[in-house]
């Protein structure tokens, strides 16, 4: 009787059959805490498509015609039409030249000593005016 | 007494082998997932241009994606290049393609530091090689 009951208790017992939820739900918190650590929200990236010259053409045709949007990046600011300008000056008049029309030229010169940052941000004026045809020259 | 012992363990389905499954599911397709990021550097600060037109989710799979990172260093797929080597590289590629090699779109991701004349030397690279489809790589949005 004593030996039954003792068997009784190590078999019936609903605890030693059930699934052990615990090691379980550990990991699955361990695997929660790597993710949520490890997770790192993408950027949304974007493209700003130009069309360089070759270096052969940019030789044999040194002067851009005159109907162009000329701006040139300089380290140390931006010019257009070959007049130096601000900022916030090139953006409105961008603004202005593209409201004419946005299928015009853009020859963008760029110095070799100006950081790609402000290039960008020259190609990002032109693509928020609408301007698409943008080429990208450097300059020394 | 033994009946009641079978019907427990018969009666409940045994989670564990599925549990085993679904983890290994969910650590295969993690680990694949970030395979795609692998290929570019995450030490380039890429600039910011909001206005620009968003990236396509599906590119050209010929689509070639040059770095540039803030020292000048030029890389393709996390491997470092000199600039004659990138261009034995584009020459090669563009005549492999052969027809459709000057189509191949070329993306730059530059850091937004690094000085113009290091970006220069790889679009110089690139239309010596005859390739015109040339993009910069600009941050849209982001969401940190």
């Amino acid at each position: 009787m004593k030996q039954r009951k003792q068997k009784r208790r190590f078999t019936g017992a609903d605890a030693e059959i059930e699934l052990s939820m615990t090691p379980m739900i550990d990991v699955v918190f361990q695997l929660l805490i790597y993710f949520l650590v490890t997770f790192s929200t993408a950027d949304v990236l974007a493209h700003l498509d130009i069309s360089r010259p070759s270096p052969e053409a940019a030789q044999t045709k040194p002067k851009p015609p005159a109907d162009m949007i000329r701006v040139a990046v300089m380290p140390e600011g931006y010019a257009i039409n070959g007049r130096k300008v601000t900022e916030e000056e090139l953006a409105s008049m961008l603004k202005r030249l593209a409201s004419v029309s946005t299928k015009q030229a853009v020859l963008v010169t760029c110095d070799d000593q100006s950081v790609h940052g402000k290039l960008i941000q020259a190609l990002d004026m032109c693509a928020s005016c609408g301007l698409s045809q943008i080429s990208v020259m450097s300059g020394k | 007494m033994k009946n009641r012992f079978q019907n427990q363990s018969n009666g409940g389905i045994n989670m564990t082998p599925m549990i085993d499954v679904v983890f290994q599911m969910i650590i295969f397709f993690v680990c694949t997932a970030q395979l795609e990021q692998e290929q570019f550097s995450e030490f380039i600060k890429l600039p910011g241009s909001p206005n620009a037109p968003e990236m396509a989710q599906e590119k050209d799979p010929r689509t070639i994606t040059i770095e540039v990172d803030g020292k000048g260093k030029v890389s393709i797929a996390r491997t470092p290049l000199s600039i004659s080597k990138l261009r034995k590289i584009l020459n090669k590629t563009v005549a492999d393609y052969g027809v459709h090699g000057p189509s191949i779109p070329i993306l730059i991701r530059a850091d937004g530091d690094v000085r113009h004349g290091n970006v220069k030397q790889v679009m110089d690279a690139c239309t010596g090689a005859g390739l015109y489809k040339i993009a910069f790589v600009a941050v849209k949005d982001s969401l940190k």
